[in-house]
């Protein structure tokens, strides 16, 4: 891999390294206090990862896909929406953590909406800080928070379910992914190539794939060359696509 | 580590374990997935945590509380939800902060707004959040978070 290609795949990263060289040239005393800063929190990731590891390693392998489905799929209803908030709440770690545990329940056909509760009771809703919230601000306070925060999570699922499909969601990169155009059917009006010049091109009357695509943003116009494609030739193969 | 932290390592630990017992095959296979899908996220992770520790320096506690106890309630309401929004201090420094706001007699629908937006919407990790679950899911996540906590806010100035 060349360092270019590192770089954008790191976009974040390397920004937040150019921002703390800048801070150490022009005022080393706070880059010192924000590394400083970090280190209780790059302490609770190294706590925290390797069970998330092990925790989606056993979901993918051990729990049956059927088992995920009626526990946290589309048609879990209620019943799901409450199982999601029972794990989201007695979750471990910071919101980050809850990424690779929903990915890979959204890859084992939980629903959206219950995504969406995982994501956010695992954010809102702990058990030790709910005891940090009772001891500084009382009982009631805590009690009525937590009874308009489950209710709001409720409704945020509910409405992110109606506004998000699966499709929406990026398709799991790490999975086989193949674009073919039938050559029978293909004749060559070249529309597909104005579309993505990147990923398709000319040779000998017939369009061939010229790369494979990757990212949110090249599948989206290669599916525009589908839908355009006058004689529907173009054939796109998403396996293991969340779906 | 705390003890709710232990607890999971033993679950996890257990849980692997039977999963070897049980298939394993399936479990290295398993393995290598979850390598690939959280090593796809190590360099924004690492990102976002000294993303925080930048924002615990530059906007620490001293100002957030100036906000909070401001005395116009609503244009404090809004800004504490944008400033709960943008940092990401830890639980255990946030609630006796705006414990102690309260108890000096600040208004609690800022406090609250701050709260709920502190842990809610993560303008910090959005954009791991963008990168795995897409824009669309990301951008509705966070906007919803952030108008739900005005209204939890709103709402329990009402009721306490």
């Amino acid at each position: 891999m060349n360092v270019k290609s590192i770089i954008k795949k790191n976009k974040l990263l390397f920004l937040v390294v150019i921002t703390y060289i800048t801070i150490f040239i022009i005022a080393p005393d706070k880059a010192a206090r924000s590394v400083e800063n970090s280190v209780y929190y790059l302490i609770e990731m190294l706590q925290v990862l390797p069970v998330i590891f092990l925790f989606t390693v056993v979901i993918e392998a051990i729990v049956p896909k059927e088992m995920i489905i009626r526990g946290f799929g589309e048609k879990s209803g209620f019943r799901g929406n409450l199982l999601a908030l029972l794990l989201g709440s007695i979750s471990a770690g910071p919101i980050y953590a809850a990424f690779p545990v929903s990915k890979t329940l959204l890859g084992k056909g939980a629903s959206i909406s219950n995504i969406v509760i995982i994501l956010s009771t695992w954010a809102v809703i702990k058990v030790p800080m709910l005891a940090n919230e009772v001891k500084f601000l009382g009982m009631d306070f805590m009690g009525v928070r937590w009874v308009l925060t489950v209710t709001a999570i409720f409704l945020m699922a509910y409405i992110t379910g109606l506004i998000i499909k699966k499709k929406d969601l990026p398709a799991n990169k790490t999975e086989v992914m193949s674009l073919e155009i039938n050559e029978e059917y293909c004749i060559g009006c070249g529309i597909c190539i104005k579309l993505c010049p990147d990923y398709y091109e000319m040779d000998d009357n017939k369009v061939v794939v010229k790369k494979m695509p990757e990212g949110e943003k090249a599948m989206s116009a290669i599916q525009e060359s589908i839908d355009k494609c006058p004689s529907n030739a173009i054939i796109l193969n998403r396996k293991g696509k969340v779906s | 580590m705390d003890i709710f932290t232990i607890i999971f390592w033993i679950i996890a630990i257990i849980l692997t374990a039977v999963s070897l017992i049980k298939d394993k095959k399936k479990t290295f296979a398993a393995m290598k997935k979850s390598k690939a899908m959280m090593g796809n996220m190590i360099g924004e992770i690492i990102a976002i945590i000294f993303l925080i520790g930048l924002v615990l320096t530059f906007i620490p506690p001293g100002p957030i509380e100036t906000v909070l106890g401001s005395a116009n309630t609503f244009v404090s309401t809004v800004v504490s939800a944008f400033v709960g929004s943008i940092t990401l201090i830890p639980a255990f420094v946030a609630f006796p902060l705006v414990g102690s706001l309260v108890d000096v007699g600040a208004s609690i629908v800022p406090a609250v707004a701050f709260l709920t937006t502190l842990t809610m919407v993560g303008a910090v990790t959005f954009p791991l959040e963008k990168k795995e679950f897409g824009t669309r899911f990301a951008l509705t996540r966070n906007a919803l978070s952030f108008g739900f906590a005005i209204v939890i806010a709103l709402t329990m100035g009402v009721i306490l």
